[in-house]
């Protein structure tokens, strides 16, 4: 036997045997699984939704994904983060049908602050429910089609490991893994938690006292209660477990980070002492450099969400009110249009404006996005306790919280208080709840709300502008000469262009061209009703036409000579291409 | 013959170096020339040490001179930029000279003071100056698309008068709304139309409207401008600033390194912003505003004293010094956003000449013609001469103007004495750093071994450890006092002890009860105010 022909058998037996499993997988799950509709109840690629995935999972996925769905899905490393780990970026389109770059593209992204790692999980998800109904249910298939989608589950991959695998409390690190001088005594990080009691947590440290304010709830005795105000305690807070590392008299002052990688973006950056968490200039952070130089190679990026936690909520911009005049009318419709809808499908969850209903921020990734780029852009704040027990008891509610680790979670969300001996502080007791709880989604509520955040996106994706070239009218105006009127209408919420981007300029105009005909004259139609024209005297075979709006058109006219059979092109930066033949 | 091609490459060497020489005395150096003088400046057992921080989009290093003996991070330092601007060749001689100068005859400064001297932040731009094409440029090399039309540079200029230059162009016009200026007819002003000027001539710069849109060079061959593209009111979307703030490799180069020294406590920037002929002014409502728009209060009182000193060192009097910042730049940037002292100046401005009648020229190019003419300047201007324009056909264009660069850069005869100025000056600047010291050290034995030391620390500096400014900012480290003693034998007192300010001649007393025998050593301030140390025995 030549070792060709062997190499050739060996292949096509794979060949057979694959397609065998594949076959048998099918059947294997027609006798167990029957689909909860929604769900892809047999997927390509298995992921358990329930909990959180590290660097090295989050990557097995993503290339699974991306050898599962070859015609689907393309993974690409973007850039390096601070220490040297790939910020991975998922294409997801059909790139059967068309250029991905040539498609109207929705950025997604999460875990840009360390500790909110559930917009990792939904990020991915979303990738994964796109790539696993493609197919099966046409308005998705048809999404895939039109548009891409850019998906980067985490673009702080340094700290989304860091967070999970040492110790931190439910609010470290906020920043990535760059360490700074944060009490300004000339050095660096000296000072940081310290995991007393070895469990993975940092939690708090209480000391008994015959000063303290607060005591034990006599009913739960991991409650600690402030007494009234003429009564006697019986303990004292001393805050977050560590010591004092370099005995200059504070405790945890200087942990790794300080800097915030969302005051980091170049629209409207101010410094540290205006903006804190601000560093050195905007992209300093050379995580959102890579997601910034990928932007910037990626005009067709029309909308855009970015995933935090905590609070339930829907945010646009502008994050400072000196801002305010950024976001016109026009624009503030398209916004309010997507979002009351989501407000809709995605309980506990309210739409606000940063600014006012939050807190002032410069320098706001989400800012930069619509200011610097003109793109649409969200920030979902994900997490609520409504999502607990359908009840608005608000953020950090003890006896809530109790509760939900006493009837869901059985205990697994609380670190029990025990004695320690603390070096500086003496007999102290350390304990309370675990970093993963609060502003992180337990298990059973991680798949639901995956889903109805990726349906958010997913809506907004879709209402990227649609173009077609929608009506052509011929005229006959004798001498040879014709007059071709032609009607683009975008088919969506979005407009080519935002109004901060015709404002500024951001992205070129949109280009409607006509070929296979002699130009004579070439006109923008302001009004067709009463011949309204504005001419474009140089190279009018291809007209710029400043804005295709929203569910609305505009008409473009050329006086021609010969040609019979032309045909016209649009081809928009944001919008995609579409063309027309006679 | 393979002699003769020697003897001629020896031939032209021999030229090339004497040419060199006469240049370099004739002329501001090119690029290669800094490159020489600064290498030469940092030879071997120098003070100065070079290195290069990046290479510009251009291929050009970006250098820094750190200069400086001993402990040189640890003794507080000033930070001297040139090339701010790149039509501003000046800047950087002033730059360069002021190196020469300070190793060769100020060394004895830097036993108390390091220098960071940054020459040229516009390579790409400088070397248009000494380019066959002659114009003011600002940009680097970058690709940039300045009126944001979706073609790049595509309106350049262009030298119509094939002179070399690129000047201006009138086109005669009845809609045109420029006129010739009445006290000297080659200036171009806009008519002033309330008075019922009608005006005449429309003016450009020398160039033609290839893209068809009406407007002639606004999209030139050139980048980002250094000095509009900082993020203090960085003018987002405009010509030469670009997309967002620091996007140029030089920019990003240059505030990666100045956020790792910790050392400068000022910068003098050359450029064409001045605070030192007289100091920025104080407005009460832009410096309590969020976003800071004013000097703060007190650092506008530091600012006029050190401009003091300036007026006192610098002989030029001070005429059309008007700008105290542009968007974007880098003078209001040290300040504002990295809260360092800063200031800057032009280090020359045309002098005002008085007319016959004793008034000054109301008129800065004017005032210009009539200095060059006193100076026997007879070379500064491009006559008026028509062309033909195909942009204007059958219409009458000429071309002609003030030649580039001589309005921001003196013969570079006078350049020596400016120079000289101009470093006595920052010498007098860094003789005022912050100081630390330690007086009325007592020590009293209040027995059983315990001793308590008392001492005060003084800031010999009429300048505040702290600007007010610079108070606000986490990137000056605060002043912080060690004492060398372990937590269990320090009775009381803090073993660290952070100072957020010291103000001019300002002293705190700082005490400490000790156990045990022995010394014990005490260390004082921090890399901007310099180190002291105290030896205590018990």
């Amino acid at each position: 036997m030549k070792i060709k022909n062997w190499i050739y058998t060996a292949a096509l037996g794979a060949a057979i045997s694959f397609t065998g499993i594949n076959t048998v997988s099918a059947q294997v799950a027609q006798e167990r699984y029957f689909r909860a509709i929604g769900t892809p109840h047999n997927p390509k690629v298995q992921v358990s939704w329930n909990r959180y995935h590290t660097n090295l999972a989050l990557e097995e996925i993503m290339k699974d994904m991306a050898k599962q769905h070859p015609n689907l899905v393309r993974l690409e490393s973007i850039g390096k983060s601070y220490q040297g780990n790939d910020i991975w970026v998922l294409t997801v389109t059909d790139f059967n049908a068309g250029k991905a770059e040539d498609k109207p593209a929705m950025w997604i992204d999460g875990n840009i602050h360390s500790n909110e790692i559930q917009g990792t999980e939904f990020t991915l998800y979303t990738a994964w429910y796109l790539t696993e109904m493609y197919g099966d249910l046409d308005f998705i298939t048809e999404l895939l089609k039109d548009k891409t989608f850019y998906i980067a589950p985490t673009i702080n991959p340094d700290a989304h490991d860091y967070f999970i695998k040492e110790a931190n409390t439910q609010n470290s690190p906020r920043s990535g893994m760059i360490v700074l001088d944060n009490d300004g005594d000339g050095l660096a990080g000296e000072d940081p938690f310290n995991d007393l009691n070895k469990d993975g947590h940092i939690t708090m440290m209480i000391r008994k006292s015959p000063t303290g304010r607060f005591i034990k709830d006599k009913m739960d005795p991991r409650k600690l209660i402030p007494v009234a105000a003429d009564q006697q305690g019986e303990y004292e807070m001393l805050g977050y477990e560590g010591y004092d590392v370099d005995g200059d008299g504070q405790v945890n002052e200087d942990g790794i980070g300080y800097y915030d990688p969302n005051r980091d973006w170049a629209w409207n950056w101010q410094p540290d002492y205006i903006q804190r968490g601000a560093w050195k200039y905007p992209f300093s952070v050379p995580e959102n450099r890579a997601v910034m130089e990928f932007v910037m190679k990626h005009p067709n990026i029309a909308a855009a969400q970015s995933y935090h936690n905590y609070g339930g909520m829907i945010l646009r911009g502008p994050g400072a009110e000196e801002d305010l005049n950024t976001y016109n009318a026009s624009d503030v419709r398209v916004y309010d249009a997507i979002a009351k809808k989501g407000e809709e499908f995605m309980p506990g969850y309210r739409y606000l404006v940063v600014y006012k209903d939050l807190y002032s921020v410069f320098g706001g990734q989400l800012d930069w996005f619509y200011g610097g780029r003109g793109i649409f852009t969200y920030s979902n704040e994900l997490m609520t306790s409504y999502l607990y027990f359908h009840q608005n008891a608000g953020r950090g509610n003890q006896d809530e919280q109790m509760k939900v680790d006493t009837y869901l979670t059985f205990g697994d969300a609380f670190v029990n208080w025990e004695e320690y001996d603390h070096p500086q502080y003496g007999r102290i007791e350390i304990g309370g709840f675990k970093k993963n709880f609060g502003r992180l989604h337990p298990g059973f509520l991680m798949e639901q709300d995956a889903h109805r955040n990726s349906a958010f996106t997913i809506l907004h994706g879709y209402h990227t502008p649609k173009l077609s070239v929608s009506e052509v009218k011929e005229k006959d105006l004798g001498g040879g000469l014709r007059e071709i009127t032609a009607t683009v209408y975008n088919e969506r919420l979005i407009p080519t262009h935002s109004s901060q981007d015709l404002k500024y300029k951001i992205e070129r105009p949109n280009h409607i061209s006509i070929s296979g005909a002699n130009v004579v004259a070439g006109f923008v139609v302001e009004n067709e009703d009463f011949n309204k024209l504005k001419e474009q005297k140089v190279n009018p075979e291809k007209l710029e036409v400043d804005n295709i709006p929203g569910m609305g058109a505009v008409k473009v006219r050329w006086i021609v000579s010969g040609g019979r059979n032309f045909s016209i092109d649009v081809d928009s930066v944001k919008g995609g291409k579409a063309s027309w033949k006679k | 013959m393979k002699k003769m091609y020697l003897s001629l490459v020896a031939g032209a060497g021999m030229l090339f170096s004497v040419q060199t020489t006469t240049l370099a005395q004739g002329d501001y150096p090119t690029l290669s020339q800094v490159t020489q003088r600064l290498q030469a400046i940092s030879g071997s057992g120098s003070a100065a040490k070079l290195s290069s921080l990046t290479k510009t989009e251009g291929g050009k290093d970006i250098w820094v001179l750190k200069i400086g003996k001993g402990e040189m991070d640890n003794k507080p330092a000033i930070a001297v930029v040139g090339g701010a601007e790149g039509f501003h060749v000046l800047s950087v001689e002033l730059a360069v000279q002021f190196a020469e100068r300070l190793v060769k005859e100020h060394s004895q400064v830097l036993d108390n003071t390091t220098f960071y001297i940054f020459p040229n932040m516009s390579p790409d731009a400088y070397e248009q100056y000494h380019a066959s094409l002659k114009y003011e440029r600002r940009g680097n090399a970058s690709n940039v698309d300045h009126d944001r039309d979706g073609r790049v540079s595509e309106d350049g200029y262009e030298d119509l008068n094939k002179d070399g230059l690129i000047t201006l162009m009138r086109v005669a016009s009845p809609m045109g709304d420029y006129m010739p200026l009445d006290t000297d007819e080659r200036i171009m002003v806009k008519a002033d139309r309330s008075k019922g000027d009608k005006g005449g001539y429309m003016v450009y710069p020398e160039s033609r409207d290839n893209d068809k849109d009406g407007k002639f060079g606004e999209d030139p061959v050139e980048g980002i401008a250094f000095n509009r593209n900082l993020t203090y009111k960085f003018p987002i979307f405009t010509p030469l600033a670009g997309d967002f703030a620091v996007s140029q490799k030089e920019g990003r180069a240059l505030l990666d390194y100045l956020f790792e020294q910790w050392n400068i406590f000022a910068f003098v920037t050359f450029s064409p912003a001045n605070n030192l002929s007289s100091p920025l002014k104080y407005n009460a409502q832009d410096a309590k505003k969020r976003i800071v728009t004013s000097m703060l209060e007190k650092d506008v009182a530091i600012n006029s004293m050190v401009s003091g000193i300036y007026n006192n060192t610098v002989s030029q009097k001070a005429f059309n010094q008007t700008n105290q910042g542009t968007d974007g730049d880098f003078f209001q940037w040290a300040y504002f956003h990295f809260g360092r002292l800063s200031f800057g100046t032009p280090g020359w401005w045309v002098p005002e000449v008085k007319g016959e009648d004793g008034k000054a020229n109301a008129n800065a190019e004017a005032n210009f013609l009539a200095w060059a003419a006193e100076q026997g300047m007879n070379d500064v201007f491009v006559p008026w001469t028509g062309i033909t324009h195909p942009d204007f056909p059958g219409q009458t264009v000429e071309v002609g103007g003030i030649k580039p660069f001589v309005m921001h850069n003196p013969p570079y005869s006078m350049v020596n004495d400016i120079a000289k100025e101009h470093t006595d000056f920052i010498i007098q600047l860094a003789e005022m750093a912050p100081k630390m010291e330690f007086h009325n050290l007592e020590t009293e034995k209040l027995g059983n071994g315990l001793t308590r030391i008392t001492v005060d620390l003084f800031n010999n500096s009429p300048l505040p450890t702290h600007s007010e400014m610079g108070a606000k900012s986490r990137w000056l480290r605060k002043v912080r006092v060690d004492i060398n003693k372990e937590a269990k034998d320090l009775i009381s007192g803090d073993k660290i002890k952070l100072i957020d300010k010291l103000e001019a001649y300002e002293n705190i007393s700082l005490s400490w009860i000790v156990k045990g025998p022995g010394s014990v050593e005490i260390k004082a301030g921090t890399a901007h105010t310099g180190i002291v140390t105290l030896n205590v025995k018990l």
